[in-house]
């Protein structure tokens, strides 16, 4: 006879884990990881090795420095994940150190100082990216024309290596500019929008990725392509992403039906920057996003309203990271005011009134004569 | 039929495949029958008979006592051996007063038996009567005795009857062969019940992944007015009664009311027929239909077993177990409870018995939550088990009571799509139970206050009567007096102010009683455990 | 009770520390401290300010009315603060200029009013300046290691513009770490303060740890209770 300790209900479990969760996300950033290799060469290479090596560097000293099991958590992949992302939001040519602070604060500050996994208040990714934006203005806006790996233009392997870690101007590439950024430095040099706008962008080329921008951000398509596997693989719901995307949308679109000539277009603001890569990526991370339904569509419309603001009117020419983190910083309180209704009570947690007619006929209804129960004769 | 919307719900696998095809067969006697005076919810049943006395199949063992009780009978004929403390099927093994019967294997009824005159012809309280008399509890889990249910419900008017054969928890399928192979005595239980609650009509709502045992109760049912077959989507937790109500009537039972209260009265198939069985045939609860199943099983299938048969039996006549299994189970893997070995009976409100591999449980280590509110989302209840459990971690019961963890139901589906495995449902009936203790504080403390407050009020008024017979004393030695001095009423006129401003003080502490049954009130207004387990 | 002496340099420094303890004059601290330099003024200002503050406190605890204390503590600080503000601005200008705007503030900084409130109120005169002095000690020394940190990361110096300070003859503490350093223009900016004080707390708690778990090893091996603690 064999005693068991009492466990509570269920017995049985979904076969869901944390590990393959990240493994998923992972699986659906790498079409835009091989793209960025395959666009930007070896330096994009070198940056993402660095990223995930330091991260999981990283990761072990802060798991060992707060005495938390290293198998346990070094293997459920979120590290990786947040420092693919970290990767994928750097410029492609840009210095070794600044892929190892990147991922340094990501993980340190962005996830350990908290807690660890799951305890964050703020997307480590985009807190690492703000942080270096901040810190390594140069850098981190030092933009360059994609050169395909293979082809002529592009750095050899040796080249790619100086790139990174000597940030030698040996290699001479063609420094470019995003497109955000050109329509910042255009704009405020008073240059009309419409003409500038046909001069260097394509939604074509945006949406494909051949332009210049951070690793990972540059082909709206092949992300889109990430999300709707994770969207299918029901890894988010599709509120975050919509109501993201449509906010920008329904704003970038009233401004620039309001006066084309000073607002750009809003296939000109979904297409560019990070805005796609955040829309599946960034936003949708669950543990800086609320939980609930309505939560997270007041969670995407202001993320979405905030993005179009900074990039509008603020001094960065892109500011997805930073509505990103501002409303991460909403998030608790969004889940505090937002919650479901409860079965058999209002929103505002009363019991939910029953109908007037069933009253008004429980008000004439005679009890049949009450039985004696659970008497024994 | 149309239905309406489910909120929340999981997709666990059924694994029903492996019992749901096999008649029922029935467990040969057993040699000891062990009958727990508890095995319904409320006060214990009260033993009729004494250890040495032989008693026949169906005969009274214990009488039900107090408000909800139900009574226990003898399923079998044999001798009492032992009243005395026995293993309860409960995860904590603690013993609880149970009947010993050791079976003769003759299964003689008792000579008084006779059966019964038409059922037909019962007054709705008869019906409830008979039933409370045959032992009848919720056969679906909730073991609430079934007659106080249907008196209960006699205070309102009953629209619609619901028969919840939606049998959502995975593996079980005891349900799914009573409605395949006893389809004609459901149907007549259903009647006497709809009969036993006036009820318009009755509903019988079958999950869709049971086609067969739909097509064989739309055939019977075929030609009865107002009795509808429907079929609802499998989804767990399809048999919580409320979620029931909700897709069939649209409409929601307010918290802490009765689901009478917006004419509706959920019952299970299983209640049913035994409801059927003690009207029609005049058999008290005996044994009951019960799926053996789980991976360790080697021989699963449903058995009719008798109430009282030791899990060992059940285990025995399945072939005995295939390997060590990691969990031995009572009841669904959603729902039920694990017991401690298999040395412990069942009893009426055991649905299943599960002997689960590690395999199956797939229960991993518990990792730190990443708050994917896929408990959120799974929650039929709606609430956001990922915000209670993190306050719950802090010991903070009043946070989570604010997100209103007295209002989960331990339907377990948020710690099913838990993908970082935490014990979510543990947190919650912790919590309960810690909310539990406090409203049982709170009502000591409060009937304390109440009877010190009934001595101050008895001492005042006997105060007021002692003031008031002094005074009319005086009053008449004023009445003595008037006649020699006029002058001498005023102060005796005054002195009938005071048993008046007695009064006043006696009115003073109905008031404050008054506020005190008020606050009670309020106390009460709490959701009681049983209402929400029926 | 009046604590002594020892007690009052350890809770200055280091127990009951003003910024690592009491997480009190935050304001100023983040603001000022993008340089050791500007925190070390901030600091010896603060420190003349709060050890005259709870001199005079002090020594006026036996007039003073309870209900309206609070008022003439902020009184004796405004004036102090005042005095402070044209001393610097007469002898140490350039400082003063970056600086400047944060001195008026002292009088605000909850380390002198909390510090004159908790202990010169009830203290007589020397233990009050005593813990004027330390308290100020503590604070100046969290504010440098904070500006130092601050400025190492941020701008590859140490004790820039120590010249304008402290006088010409100390311009040799001006040191330049690395030639050609961008710099991190995080640490430089209120973040950085925060991120940096974050840091400090917590190493300071790790070396209390350390400390009471050594203390614990030595006392359960010596097995003697009158080890002070």
């Amino acid at each position: 006879m064999k005693i068991s300790i009492p466990q509570a209900a269920p017995h049985v479990r979904n076969p869901g884990r944390v590990p393959s969760l990240m493994t998923t996300v992972l699986i659906a950033l790498s079409p835009i990881t091989l793209f960025a290799v395959y666009q930007f060469g070896w330096p994009a290479l070198n940056l993402i090795g660095l990223c995930l090596l330091s991260a999981l560097l990283f990761e072990i000293l802060c798991l060992y420095s707060t005495g938390k099991p290293l198998d346990t958590y070094i293997l459920d992949g979120s590290g990786m994940l947040t420092a693919l992302l970290l990767a994928l939001s750097l410029p492609p040519h840009a210095p070794w150190w600044i892929a190892i602070c990147g991922s340094g604060f990501a993980i340190i500050v962005g996830k350990h100082v908290y807690g660890g996994i799951g305890q964050n208040p703020f997307n480590p990714a985009m807190l690492a990216r703000v942080a270096l934006l901040l810190s390594f203005p140069v850098e981190m806006t030092h933009w360059t024309q994609a050169a395909p790996l293979l082809s002529t233009a592009a750095p050899s392997f040796i080249e790619g290596l100086q790139i990174t870690f000597q940030s030698s101007t040996a290699f001479d590439g063609l420094t470019a500019a995003t497109t955000l950024g050109q329509l910042k430095t255009d704009l405020s040099q008073g240059l009309p929008l419409q003409q500038l706008t046909e001069q260097y962008f394509q939604p074509l080329d945006s949406s494909l990725g051949l332009t210049a921008g951070s690793l990972g951000e540059t082909s709206s398509l092949l992300i889109a392509i990430g999300g709707l596997y994770l969207l299918r693989q029901r890894i988010f719901s599709w509120r975050l992403p919509t109501s993201f995307l449509g906010s920008l949308l329904l704003l970038s679109t009233t401004a620039w039906i309001l006066a084309p000539e000073i607002y750009a277009s809003p296939l000109f603001h979904l297409t560019s920057g990070g805005v796609m890569l955040a829309a599946f990526f960034i936003v949708t991370d669950p543990v800086t996003s609320p939980c609930t339904r309505r939560g997270q569509l007041l969670f995407g419309t202001g993320c979405g309203a905030l993005t179009f603001v900074i990039r509008t009117w603020g001094g960065y020419p892109e500011g997805v990271a930073f509505a990103v983190l501002l409303m991460n910083a909403m998030t608790p309180l969004i889940d505090h005011y937002v919650r479901p209704r409860r079965y058999g009570r209002s929103r505002t947690g009363t019991p939910i009134k029953r109908p007037l007619w069933r009253r008004i006929r429980e008000f004439f209804y005679t009890q049949p004569k009450s039985p004696s129960s659970g008497s024994d004769k | 039929m149309k239905l309406f919307g489910f909120r929340g719900g999981v997709h666990p696998e059924a694994l029903k495949q492996h019992t749901a095809d096999h008649p029922i067969s029935t467990l040969p006697l057993p040699a000891a029958l062990y009958l727990p005076l508890q095995q319904h919810v409320g006060e214990p049943a009260e033993p009729e008979v004494s250890p040495g006395d032989y008693v026949y199949k169906g005969q009274l063992l214990a009488r039900s006592q107090g408000q909800i009780s139900a009574p226990v009978h003898a399923p079998s004929s044999g001798t009492v051996v032992a009243i005395d403390e026995f293993p309860a099927p409960h995860p904590s093994g603690l013993p609880v007063k149970t009947v010993i019967l050791e079976t003769d294997g003759k299964d003689h009824w008792s000579p008084a038996w006779t059966t019964p005159t038409d059922p037909w012809s019962l007054r709705p309280e008869e019906i409830a009567r008979e039933v409370g008399l045959a032992g009848v509890v919720g056969m679906g889990g909730a073991t609430f005795p079934s007659a106080v249910k249907l008196g209960q419900s006699l205070q309102y008017p009953i629209h619609n009857l619901i028969i919840n054969g939606s049998e959502c928890e995975p593996y079980l399928s005891c349900d799914d062969r009573l409605m395949r192979e006893r389809a004609p005595q459901l149907i007549d239980g259903i009647r006497l019940t709809a009969h036993a609650l006036q009820a318009k009509q009755a509903t019988v709502a079958i999950e869709d992944n049971k086609p067969e045992a739909f097509a064989a109760m739309s055939a019977a049912a075929k030609g009865i007015n107002q009795l509808n077959v429907i079929r609802v989507p499998s989804r767990y937790p399809m048999g919580w009664d409320k979620q029931l109500i909700r897709i069939i009537t649209g409409r929601e039972v307010p918290v802490g009311a009765r689901s009478a209260s917006i004419g509706v009265c959920v019952h299970n198939v299983g209640t049913v027929y035994a409801i059927q069985q003690a009207l029609c045939a005049g058999t008290p609860l005996l044994s009951r239909v019960i799926t053996v199943a789980g991976g360790a099983i080697a021989k699963p299938q449903n058995l009719e077993v008798p109430v009282g048969t030791l899990v060992s039996e059940v285990i025995k006549y399945c072939g005995g177990l295939n390997e060590e299994p990691a969990r031995l189970v009572m009841g669904g893997p959603m729902m039920g409870q694990i017991v401690p070995h298999t040395g412990v009976p069942l009893v009426k409100g055991s649905s299943g018995v599960l002997a689960l591999t590690a395999r199956e449980v797939d229960d991993g280590p518990e990792r730190p939550c990443i708050r994917c509110r896929r408990c959120v989302e799974a929650c039929p209840v709606g609430l956001m088990p990922v915000e209670m459990a993190a306050r719950l971690r802090a010991d903070d019961i009043d946070g989570a009571v604010d997100y209103g963890v007295q209002d989960c139901i331990g339907c377990s589906c948020c710690s099913y799509v838990c993908p970082a495995k935490i014990p979510l449902v543990q947190y919650f009936n912790y919590a309960r139970g810690v909310l539990d203790c406090r409203q049982t504080a709170t009502r000591k403390a409060q009937q304390t206050r109440e009877m010190a407050l009934a001595r101050q009020q008895r001492l005042a008024s006997q105060q007021a009567a002692r003031d008031a017979r002094k005074a009319a004393k005086t009053e008449d030695k004023a009445k003595n007096n008037t006649k020699n001095n006029i002058k001498n009423t005023r102060p005796a006129s005054k002195n009938p102010d005071r048993p008046a401003s007695g009064d006043d003080a006696g009115t003073q502490h109905k008031g404050a009683a008054a506020n005190i049954i008020a606050t009670d009130s309020r106390v009460t207004d709490i959701p009681l455990q049983s209402e929400q387990l029926s | 009770m009046i604590p002594s002496y020892r007690q009052i340099i350890a809770d200055g420094l280091w127990h009951n520390n003003v910024v690592f303890a009491q997480l009190l004059a935050l304001c100023p601290l983040l603001a000022v401290t993008s340089t050791a330099t500007n925190g070390l003024g901030m600091g010896l200002a603060s420190t003349v300010v709060l050890t005259g503050s709870n001199l005079l406190v002090s020594s006026f605890r036996r007039w003073l009315i309870p209900e309206v204390r609070i008022p003439v503590f902020i009184l004796i600080i405004s004036t102090l603060v005042t005095l402070v503000d044209l001393v610097m601005n007469a002898w140490i200008h350039e400082l003063h200029k970056v600086l400047g705007l944060f001195i008026p503030l002292i009088v605000t900084n909850c380390a002198i009013l909390g510090r004159a409130e908790a202990f010169a109120s009830r203290q007589p005169v020397l233990p009050a300046i005593a813990d004027g002095l330390m308290m100020g000690a503590g604070m100046t020394m969290a504010l440098v290691l904070l500006g130092a940190c601050r400025e190492i990361l941020g701008s590859g110096t140490l004790f820039a513009q120590a010249g304008l300070l402290l006088g010409g003859s100390f311009s040799v503490m001006e040191l330049v770490l690395w030639q050609d350093y961008s710099g991190v223009l995080l640490m430089l900016l209120p973040p950085g303060g925060f991120l940096v004080m974050g840091f400090l707390i917590a190493g300071k708690r790790l070396v209390e740890r350390s400390a009471s778990r050594s203390r614990q090893a030595l006392s359960a091996k010596t097995i003697d209770p009158t080890i002070d603690n």
